[in-house]
């Protein structure tokens, strides 16, 4: 196989580089010592060819160093890995360079938050983006910054929006030629969403992309009134690029506000979207609606992970994603039509789907004012958690929550920089959400099997070619399944819940597992012996 | 604090709190709904928490009292706070909506509360499980506050269907281990890997399920279904005068 065969010149050749070159993001999943943007690879897989902790060794999985940021709130950092150095990102905009070998804090970066912040969601962070000896990371109050690798000087800061009308940033960059492509949060504020792309050098605009088309634009019919102009669709998620076709996948959250739709009657696009953009111009090329007038805030953020498969005898360029509403998708990334759907978890909002993908509603399910009953909840299903894909199972991996929750609604005034949403939801009375890891075929949507967790699961995934898939659950377990099976096999009680995904790297030639757990960073090695 | 609960709610309405405002109660209620039902019940009558119908308040009976606990909550009670959740203003408009929904008819419980008292440690046998005032077993939750903590009908619930609802952490978790013995009790923990139970002598359990036959997590209570036949309907009210008389330190002067 091609990607083997690059993997073998790569990494003799890959010591301590310090710098990441275009060239080495298009080829990243050639080089396995290193992790070098926030999918692993631009398509998103998540999957390392690493292989020596697999499903025998893994048995002999230890602790080789943890980092404790002493930093609170969730975090859900893809650590990058490179020239010696993993650089994570912690909440309310902490940031460190540590050493490979040892953990030991090379640099921190700092920067106090603004008081007066409007937070849908806490101060998370979700990882750096790497291009030449600059690394690239937002900060909360919608700020992206350019950092000195090597320093963690700060080079540029440019504000993307304002966060006192609501917007804030906590997804990683996303490095596409010179540009560095960012999204947005804000949609509970009455934001309208978008996507940048901001020169890395310079730290200067090229190019915007509203995901709420405005009144006279293709897509404006969509909204009643100026109802875009509150009409949320944030892009909290990093997104995925084709250079082949040189487009960017990236999907698109919640209309505003979230539970009164008669206030934004029509489809509201582009919300609840997948998008794909040219990487050079901003302009969309084609977009897929998941769910036409959300009112179950079921962002379709998710990583749109891009794999070719073979359905019906045929190769198709797909774009696949397990949605908040509870299916999981395959589109065709070359136009965006509709290949197949197929739910994972309980859903009681749909029946099904019509040919071109649109969902066919059962009536009666919006959030009302004295609470509606629908299934998947608020966070899905599978929310934003990242998502992984095994080269050697052909699966695709994601965690989901399972069960349903009450949607409330009510009549809410809109005033700029306050909370938008009308409303909310709560729990069922003694059905509290439950969760699982599943397993799907992407080719044909089929559950394999499914690994159940007490709580809704939020860690992400990462697929190696040890055949395994590493996860941990709300509890602190950090646990690696085995890909074909689901069945565990090995876990470590890490004393803090998992919200973030694994990475894997290499360290003198030894596989090494990475993962942020509570406030610290851990890192595994197999103990010898035996 | 003893004097307040005894002075009739409505006398410090009308001095310490706002007037009644009909639109801001509208609001309130349904701010009210998908944050204060689940526990205080869909027309605020109480259930896991207390019954706000009844125009008592344990926290302090002024505006501001209610407004400090629905934002910080009650530090040692299940009743966490909102101020992350809900702007100030939605907090004031659920207080005049609690406000709105005060009957100030404070009834009395029929039961005599002395009498209650000696059936809950000798017929019922209830402190074998359960603390009041650091008296009794460990197993089942404590109630050494549970007046104040609970609506009258859900005390009676709990006390004829003691599954109807399972608190958190009260689970009934059952190991059998690999040379067939069983053992049950209360849960101390639970997770994909590891189950932690105390008995009914108090003695902890820790296993991992790998070295178990199995670890499960059941949702039927521990404690006996029977107290609707074994107590007449007079004991059972007994026995909620004394459980709703059960105010912690003012229990105990």
């Amino acid at each position: 196989m091609k990607t083997m065969a690059a993997l073998l010149i790569v990494l003799s050749a890959a010591i301590a580089a310090s710098t990441v070159t275009e060239q080495q993001l298009r080829d990243a999943q050639a080089d396995a010592a290193t992790w070098l943007t926030y999918g692993k690879n631009y398509q998103g897989w998540r999957y390392s060819p690493l292989a020596e902790i697999d499903t025998n060794t893994v048995s002999r999985l230890a602790p080789r160093w943890i980092y404790q940021t002493s930093v609170g709130g969730n975090h859900e950092t893809t650590p990058l890995v490179f020239g010696g150095m993993m650089y994570v990102t912690s909440p309310s905009n902490h940031a460190y360079a540590l050493d490979l070998l040892t953990g030991k804090q090379i640099w921190h970066y700092h920067k106090d938050p603004p008081a007066g912040l409007n937070l849908c969601c806490g101060q998370p962070n979700r990882g750096f983006a790497a291009l030449g000896d600059k690394l690239f990371k937002v900060n909360v109050e919608a700020t992206l910054v350019a950092l000195d690798a090597r320093s963690g000087a700060v080079l540029w800061e440019r504000q993307i929006a304002d966060y006192k009308k609501g917007f804030t940033a906590t997804g990683a960059p996303l490095i596409v030629k010179n540009k560095v492509l960012v999204g947005i949060a804000g949609a509970e504020f009455g934001t309208r969403g978008f996507i940048d792309a901001y020169d890395a050098e310079t730290g200067e605009r090229a190019w915007r992309f509203y995901t709420v088309a405005a009144q006279g634009e293709p897509g404006g019919e969509t909204w009643a009134g100026d109802s875009w102009q509150r009409g949320g669709g944030s892009t909290w998620i990093t997104g995925t690029y084709d250079p082949d076709l040189n487009l960017i996948y990236w999907g698109t959250g919640n209309p505003g506000p979230g539970m009164d739709g008669d206030v934004r009657a029509g489809d509201n696009l582009y919300t609840c979207s997948l998008v794909a953009i040219n990487a050079d111009t901003g302009k969309l090329k084609w977009h897929f609606q998941f769910t036409p007038h959300d009112t179950h805030d079921w962002d379709a953020v998710a990583d749109p992970v891009l794999i070719d498969l073979a359905i019906k005898g045929q190769t198709v360029k797909a774009v696949v994603q397990a949605n908040r509403n509870g299916y999981f998708y395959a589109v065709d990334r070359t136009n965006g039509k509709f290949l197949l759907a197929s739910p994972y978890t309980k859903i009681t909002w749909a029946t099904g789907m019509g040919a071109d993908g649109r969902p066919l509603v059962v009536p009666g399910m919006e959030p009302s004012e004295t609470g509606t009953k629908v299934c998947p909840g608020l966070g899905g299903g599978h929310n934003w958690s990242a998502t992984a894909y095994s080269l050697d199972t052909k699966l695709f991996y994601f965690g989901t929550a399972d069960g349903c929750e009450i949607f409330f609604r009510t009549k809410q005034v809109f005033r700029e920089g306050q909370w938008y949403q009308a409303s909310t939801e709560s729990a069922v009375p003694n059905e509290p959400l439950t969760g699982a890891v599943i397993a799907v075929d992407p080719a044909t949507g089929a559950t394999r099997w499914r690994y159940d967790l007490l709580t809704e699961h939020a860690a992400g995934m990462l697929a190696t070619g040890g055949g395994l898939v590493f996860t941990g659950d709300a509890q602190g377990y950090f646990t690696a399944l085995d890909a074909r099976t689901g069945k565990p096999l090995w876990n470590f009680q890490t004393g803090g819940g998992l919200g973030a995904p694994a990475i894997t790297y290499t360290v003198h030639g030894r596989q090494q597992i990475a993962v942020a757990a509570g406030s610290s960073i851990i890192t595994f090695q197999l103990v010898d012996g035996k | 604090m003893v004097i307040l609960l005894l002075v009739p709610a409505a006398a410090w309405a009308q001095t310490a709190n706002n007037p009644p405002d009909a639109e801001a109660a509208a609001g309130g209620g349904a701010a009210f709904r998908p944050y204060c039902t689940p526990c205080h019940g869909v027309r605020g009558e109480g259930g896991r928490g207390p019954d706000l119908t009844r125009g008592v308040y344990s926290v302090g009976d002024t505006d501001a009292d209610l407004f400090r606990t629905i934002a910080n909550g009650v530090p040692g009670t299940e009743m966490p706070g909102f101020a992350a959740d809900l702007r100030d203003e939605d907090i004031r408009r659920i207080v005049a909506f609690i406000r709105s929904i005060a009957r100030h008819d404070v009834a009395g419980i029929p039961g005599d509360k002395v009498k209650g008292e000696k059936l809950f440690w000798d017929k019922g046998g209830c402190g074998a499980c359960h603390v009041v005032s650091g008296r009794g077993g460990r197993m089942g939750p404590e109630l050494t506050r549970i007046g104040p903590q609970r609506s009258l009908q859900y005390l009676l619930d709990a006390v004829l269907e003691p599954s109807k609802d399972m608190l958190p952490g009260f689970a009934t978790i059952t190991v059998i281990r690999r040379d067939g013995t069983k053992l049950v009790g209360v849960e101390r923990g639970f997770d994909n890997f590891s189950a932690q139970l105390m008995d009914v002598a108090g003695n902890y359990y820790s296993f991992l399920k790998s070295d178990v036959q199995s670890a499960t997590r059941g949702t039927r209570s521990l404690m006996p279904d029977q107290y609707g036949r074994l107590f007449t309907p007079a004991e059972i009210d007994d026995l909620l005068a004394y459980l709703v008389s059960l105010r912690g330190a003012e229990t105990a002067r």
